[in-house]
């Protein structure tokens, strides 16, 4: 049982984070700006900083194998930075949406990227060499709200998005000329450009804030602001699913949710720690512990300090009169978790975690 | 009477962590924008159901959340009409000053006496415990003040009356 | 040219691609007719002279009229309020643990939940906004306001406003330990309102 690594970068809220394959490079969106840190020994130390967009900067990314960066900002703009010798060269990206982009992610082979965005759209950008830019297709038909959050498919074709309307939806990028027809899977055969290949949504709503593939594949979880993770695992196209299981909890709700292994899932969010789900399609998911816990944190030093000296005390600088100080949350973050990401092990098996939060913290956690 | 003042506000202060998980939210109207969308209510999908939590007909608390916005609005206890008075002068003061207050929403929603608003930006700045502590001192303050200021208005009332009339004895 | 105040037209509530329609937003459900919802209540109150209390709040929870118009949704209401009250303060507990750990217990709260919140907000529109009745700012309509629009109220009619709201407060207390912040963020979200 690891300890978890913790960081305090700065006292502004982390939107989104992403570190490079070889996880020496960790970009951070720090209100309009990116910022670059490279590990050094246990911290990590400012090392460069791309300041392209105008507004806040809502989501960063960067493609394991490239090493490019993919950053947009809800000034409706989105732009892919290059490592060049003379630093990050931004390349242009051409959105054409008119409202915030929310969210943006790299396909496992990086030739595409998608952008969930305010306008009721997600862009699907790729590389156009003719003109040297990223050009984009638009995921229109069903969507009638803000998209919050997008989780590409393994094979690089199939995209969930959770959007503002409570639904969940899992559609088909497939550009011609840029991908290769895909195997057949449980979410459908041909699939043409922007087919809705799935639409889920919970009984008790609540927008959709995170959404995830498993490892393989054949199954999707989302979490809702409804404070609950739905696992769904589809059948076959057309078809409703083999099982739909929604696990409400006693919780607030999450904003982020991984896949640590086939049978389990990581969730984080209002709560300040990372819950941790377990089960699979036939037994049923259930909340199986929480990392970080509040409830059992012991906290030594907390108690010896309630002396009478310390009650005047507090009453004199502060104007308090119980001795209790609760200014500090007893969770390593003291603010909302935003994303979390697998940090260390191969996809289907995540040994750990990194987190950010509005606290402005990035914590790594062991999953065990 | 003080008995079911800390079930309600437990309830208040549970409601009121319930309901301020907020996150950042682009407008969806106007691009480039960012507004507390229970203030602007264009979308009726980030807006949530209102919750009251009353503890008799006179004193309650609404709670209207969305995405990014919380709006609290308070109905103070008002027994008479000097308690009328003093409650409305009372609020004027504190909206009056809302920029020092962050938080205070300068008119408050009909019906009640005061509202306070309270946004992701808030949020993110300060600590989400905190802020419901704040409210939670806030309702149970209130009502020891404004008891407190009509004790000493009856005292100088009294006091005043009393030296205007002894010369006509 | 154009016809009266062409200024004051809102564009975007015309435009068909902004449209949100709220239908989208509510599920719908099939209408209840309103003999059944009297069904149930006298069911409830039968099971209540009984003695069973648990077993007629389950049944009110469990049949939750959702497709109902307004005047069913208020007698289910005035049911759950009534079988509330008849509740003793130490049975709460146990009675909502034994009801959160049945199959389908969090939704059953969840609904408990909804009803707290409704009737607390009830309390006061029946006191203040009821038509005909002048509202004062001392309150003095109260009386006279809370008889009428609570006849169904049945059981407690004497139990003045504090002792039903200090019922609900005591309630949501109980509730709150069993279920947990998250079904107050269910009552939020949810979209299907009682």
């Amino acid at each position: 049982m690891s300890v978890p690594e913790v960081n305090l970068l700065f006292h502004e809220p982390i939107a989104d984070h992403s570190f490079s394959a070889d996880r020496n490079l960790l970009a951070v969106a720090r209100d309009s700006r990116v910022q670059l840190y490279a590990r050094s020994g246990n911290g990590f130390a400012l090392q460069d900083e791309l300041a392209g967009h105008d507004k806040t900067v809502t989501s960063v990314d960067i493609a394991p194998q490239s090493g490019k960066i993919v950053t947009c900002s809800q000034d409706r703009n989105a732009l892919v930075w290059e490592p060049s010798p003379t630093g990050w060269k931004p390349t242009l990206v051409l959105l054409r949406i008119n409202r915030a982009a929310t969210h943006v992610r790299w396909s496992p082979d990086e030739t595409k990227f998608a952008v969930g965005s305010g306008a009721r759209v997600i862009a699907v950008c790729y590389f156009e060499e003719e003109n040297d830019w990223w050009v984009s297709k638009h995921l229109k038909k069903p969507l009638r709200t803000t998209v919050l959050s997008l989780n590409w498919h393994p094979n690089s074709v199939l995209l969930a998005a959770g959007s503002a309307d409570a639904h969940a939806r899992v559609f088909s990028a497939f550009i011609k000329g840029v991908d290769q027809r895909p195997e057949p899977t449980v979410w459908g055969e041909r699939l043409p450009f922007n087919t809705v290949c799935g639409e889920f949504s919970n009984s008790s709503g609540g927008w959709v804030h995170s959404v995830a593939f498993s490892p393989s594949g054949n199954a999707l979880a989302y979490a809702a602001h409804d404070s609950s993770i739905t696992v769904v695992y589809p059948s076959a196209p057309e078809q409703p699913p083999l099982s739909v299981v929604s696990i409400t909890t006693q919780m607030l709700p999450f904003t982020s949710l991984i896949w640590a292994r086939e049978d389990q899932i990581i969730a984080a969010g209002h709560d300040c720690h990372p819950v941790v789900f377990q089960g699979d399609m036939n037994g049923g998911w259930t909340q199986a512990y929480s990392i970080d816990d509040p409830a059992q944190r012991q906290d030594s030093g907390e108690g010896a300090e309630s002396s009478a000296l310390n009650m005047f005390r507090q009453m004199d600088l502060k104007g308090r009169t119980t001795s209790v100080d609760d200014t500090n949350l007893k969770t390593i973050h003291q603010n909302t978790i935003s994303t979390i990401r697998p940090y260390q092990g191969e996809p289907g098996n995540v040994s750990k975690f990194s987190s950010t939060g509005v606290d402005g913290r990035i914590v790594i956690f062991p999953v065990a | 009477m003080s008995q079911s003042l800390r079930p309600y506000l437990k309830c208040v202060r549970s409601s009121l962590t319930a309901a301020i998980s907020l996150s950042d939210f682009a407008s969806q109207i106007a691009e480039r924008h960012n507004v507390p969308e229970i203030e602007a209510a264009k979308s009726p999908e980030v807006l949530l159901n209102p919750l009251t939590i009353s503890r008799n007909e006179h004193e309650r608390v609404l709670i209207e959340p969305s995405v990014n916005s919380i709006r609290v609005s308070i109905k103070i206890k008002q027994a008479d009409e000097i308690e009328n008075i003093l409650v409305h002068k009372f609020t004027r003061f504190l909206t009056q000053r809302a920029e020092n207050f962050f938080i205070l929403r300068r008119k408050p929603v009909k019906g009640y006496d005061i509202s306070f608003l309270i946004t992701n930006f808030h949020t993110e700045q300060m600590l989400k415990h905190k802020l419901v502590d704040f409210i939670i001192h806030f309702m149970e303050e209130v009502d020891k003040e404004i008891s407190e200021m009509k004790l000493f208005l009856n005292a100088r009332a009294r006091f005043v009356a009393e030296a205007f009339l002894t010369p006509f004895d | 040219m154009a016809t009266g105040n062409w200024r004051l037209i809102d564009v975007d509530a015309l435009d068909p691609e902004n449209a949100f329609p709220a239908e989208l937003l509510t599920p719908q459900f099939a209408p209840v007719p309103l003999a059944d919802i009297q069904a149930l209540a006298n069911h409830c109150r039968q099971s209540l002279q009984r003695g069973e209390q648990e077993e007629a709040l389950l049944t009110a929870l469990k049949n939750v009229p959702y497709g109902g118009d307004d005047q069913g949704k208020e007698l289910h209401l005035a049911t759950i309020l009534e079988i509330l009250s008849s509740i003793k303060q130490a049975e709460m507990t146990p009675i909502l643990a034994r009801i959160y750990s049945s199959p389908n217990g969090t939704e059953l709260l969840d609904a408990l939940m909804k009803y707290l919140y409704k009737g607390m907000a009830r309390h006061n529109a029946s006191n203040n906004g009821t038509p005909g009745v002048s509202v004062h700012a001392t309150g003095a309509s109260s009386v006279s306001g809370f008889g009428g629009a609570t006849r169904e109220f049945g059981v407690a009619p004497s139990r003045g406003d504090g002792g039903g709201m200090s019922v609900l407060l005591s309630w949501h207390e109980k509730v709150v330990d069993v279920a947990g912040t998250g079904a107050i963020v269910r009552v939020m979200t949810d979209r299907r309102t009682v």
